[in-house]
């Protein structure tokens, strides 16, 4: 077996034989990446119109459905017609605590059958609930913690009540966002990334996942095919009000 | 190509390739496709120039301080949670990843696309030890079903037809399906989604590990990445050393070249970042986590000639624009990986030997160093291997002398004069309308698909000297 020690000192001895290809060094990291991060929420504050316009376009051209409404009680309008048209019953969402009470009773109140995450410590019966809920739901709700003009993608991080499942087993995926969330670029995602993770506090799942439009393959004759294991649609509403 | 095809010689192999009448018009179609998505995208990427420069400095960067990244990187995984383990080899990669199945109890695997695992082939390991492997990207779910290597590194069953990939799916699965890609990758949603649910372990490969942060990071477009990582209670992440970068920085710089050199997408449609275990309060994701570092000959090309090789990202950018690779595509190479970049790799993971003939299956146009996004000057080393080989008395005997007697002629006028004169005399039977067409016996394979011109009437020397009078 090789230890951490043997591996490391056979890579040390390879690499005092060469001083390398060329000059090079890593990218510049933010000084201070909490306070750049800031400002960029500040800049933005003034400009999300036009990063939600651009937002609306590349998520649209990576077969995305964007809705944008007043306010949460819309947004859950939207959901049912969303779930009407598609004759889709079974909705698996993020927990009240996270997407707002409001969201879980007009869901039923629009006549679907809504498991909804529960926030603090899930025992072993409560994850195997909802891992089966989520398996057999046709509709997943969450947040995005980030809106990428730049690619159309939406971040989410997991965390207590924002379950990895409710975006990825269902075929309908719908997120809920508003401006807060909406960044220009990757090279803006890189900063906040940086202060996130430099603030231990911050970060409470370990797991980030961009998702840009549905799943896709071409694994077969080259042929576009959508949904092959993840959503085969997404669907994210810009709520104003948040 | 099944295993223990490797008995038959390259050039075998690339015949067999050449005369593959849909191999060929699937290689056409599929490179031109990627090469052509992927220079749309840079087209309309004004700023990618300089960062493939960027990315390709971070990767040397990294590179020379290796030892303290994979350090930093294991000590922010293990800090999360998670266990690291260090292989030499990949023998010793495959017994980990065994004995940590064994020791759980595993009987299901479910897989996302990893090079790492195919390079060390990990199915057989499992299968051998009775434990199941399932790869879960369409492609790799395929060519595992028809028991093949991947033919391209980012579509791995580009050889396959539709009707193929019916008949394989219909002989799984005891029951006919069309040959329709829409209807085959639904069943194959279906057939996979219950694996997931199953599946004790998900293996993957990592496409980047952050070491600032401890984040293995995983691209795919399927979302199968995502599954593997979500589903199990068990996640082991196999990747080869050289795949550690310093920062989230970084990590965005790649997020933005490495999509759009492999299918010209500005994102793929799933990143995946994976830090350690799921944390307490989670719903769902794995309690287990194990990062799994490989050396298995990387190591030994940090100061050597292959160095270079290990800025790749594996886009497959490089397969997409060689003349070679687009005539014979991957199965031809014999090996896990394809195409230029594949060449070096082979040599780097088997050793020179290896790539004996594979190391000519180049025509050093330089067109995949032009694709290629950390720009790895693949021809350099392809002639520094070539001249290995030689000195390594790995080249074939006739090639070494036909080499040095070449050198000879080159470097003695006298000789190269005579020479000349003798090639004008030999020649004439076989020149027509002025061209060099149908030599006889070993010489044949020069003028079996394209003319030569003839050596000329008067050298170069001769004129020269003519007008100097």
């Amino acid at each position: 077996m090789t230890t951490r020690a043997q591996f490391i000192q056979r890579v040390r001895g390879e690499m005092a034989k060469t001083p390398g290809l060329f000059a090079a060094r890593s990218a510049d990291r933010p000084q201070e990446p909490g306070a750049l991060a800031e400002t960029i929420r500040r800049q933005l504050a003034e400009r999300w119109p036009a990063a939600l316009a651009r937002f609306s376009e590349e998520f649209e051209r990576v077969g995305g459905v964007l809705y944008r409404v007043a306010d949460m009680e819309e947004a859950c309008a939207t959901i049912s017609r969303i779930a009407r048209e598609r004759s889709a019953q079974r909705v698996v969402t993020w927990a009240t605590s996270v997407l707002g009470a409001e969201l879980e009773p007009r869901l039923r109140a629009g006549g679907l059958e809504v498991a909804g995450e529960t926030a603090g410590l899930p025992g072993e019966a409560e994850r195997s609930r909802f891992r089966h809920a989520s398996a057999q739901a046709d509709i997943g709700v969450t947040g995005a913690d980030l809106a990428v003009a730049e690619t159309g993608s939406l971040v989410v991080l997991s965390g207590p009540g924002k379950a990895r499942s409710a975006s990825l087993l269902p075929p309908y995926h719908v997120a809920v966002f508003g401006k807060g969330a909406l960044v220009e670029s990757l090279e803006q995602v890189g900063v906040i990334f940086e202060a996130l993770h430099r603030d231990p506090g911050t970060m409470s799942g370990a797991s980030i996942s961009f998702i840009t439009g549905p799943s896709r393959t071409a694994d077969i004759e080259l042929t576009l095919t959508r949904g092959v294991h993840g959503p085969r649609e997404v669907h994210a509403i810009f709520v104003e009000s948040l | 190509m099944s295993v223990g095809e490797l008995k038959v010689p390259f050039v075998e192999r690339a015949h067999r390739a050449l005369n593959d009448r849909f191999l060929q018009e699937a290689l056409n179609t599929a490179t031109t496709r990627f090469m052509t998505l992927r220079h749309e995208a840079f087209q309309a990427f004004p700023q990618g120039e300089a960062l493939r420069e960027r990315a390709r400095e971070i990767k040397e960067a990294t590179l020379q301080k290796l030892d303290f990244y994979l350090e930093q990187l294991a000590d922010n995984v293990e800090r999360l949670g998670g266990h690291v383990h260090w292989a030499a080899t990949g023998d010793e990669a495959r017994g980990i990843i065994l004995r940590l199945a064994q020791e759980r109890g595993v009987k299901l695997v479910v897989k996302s696309k990893s090079m790492a695992t195919e390079e060390i082939e990990l199915n057989e390991a499992l299968e051998h030890a009775g434990i199941t492997p399932v790869e879960t990207d369409l492609g790799e779910y395929i060519i595992q079903l028809a028991r093949e290597k991947p033919s391209h590194i980012i579509a791995p069953a580009i050889h396959k037809t539709k009707g193929q990939v019916a008949e394989l799916f219909s002989r799984e699965l005891k029951r006919p399906l069309a040959a329709d890609p829409e209807v085959l990758t639904k069943v194959a949603r279906g057939e996979l989604r219950e694996k997931f649910l199953q599946a004790d372990m998900g293996i993957t490969g990592a496409n980047f590990a952050v070491a600032d942060t401890g984040t293995v990071v995983l691209i795919t477009n399927e979302g199968n990445g995502r599954l593997v990582t979500t589903l199990p209670r068990i996640h082991v992440a196999l990747m080869g050393m050289e795949k550690v970068i310093p920062s989230m920085t970084d990590l965005m710089v790649f997020l933005s070249i490495l999509p759009r050199s492999a299918t010209g997408q500005k994102i793929s449609s799933y990143v995946t970042l994976v830090r350690g275990p799921r944390r307490p309060g989670e719903m769902d994701g794995p309690e287990e986590f194990h990062l799994i570092v490989m050396d298995n000959g990387r190591s030994s090309q940090l100061a050597g000639t292959l160095r270079e090789a290990l800025y790749c990202l594996r886009c497959g950018a490089c397969l997409n624009v060689c003349p070679v690779y687009r005539q014979i595509g991957g199965h031809a190479y014999g090996y896990t990986y394809s195409g230029p970049i594949g060449i070096l790799l082979t040599a780097m993971l088997h050793g020179n030997h290896a790539v004996r003939d594979l190391a000519h299956a180049s025509s050093l146009c330089g067109a995949c160093q032009e694709a290629c996004p950390v720009k790895i000057d693949i021809p350099r080393m392809l002639i520094e291997l070539r001249e290995h080989l030689d000195r390594e008395r790995i080249a074939p005997l006739a090639e070494r002398l036909i080499f040095k007697s070449f050198a000879r002629v080159l470097t003695t006028p006298a000789l190269y004069r005579v020479l000349g004169r003798l090639g004008r005399l030999l020649q004439r039977p076989f020149v027509k309308d002025g061209r060099l067409g149908a030599l006889p016996v070993f010489l044949r394979g020069w003028t079996d698909h394209r003319d030569l011109p003839p050596v000329a009437e008067r050298s170069f020397r001769e004129r020269w000297r003519e007008l100097e009078r």
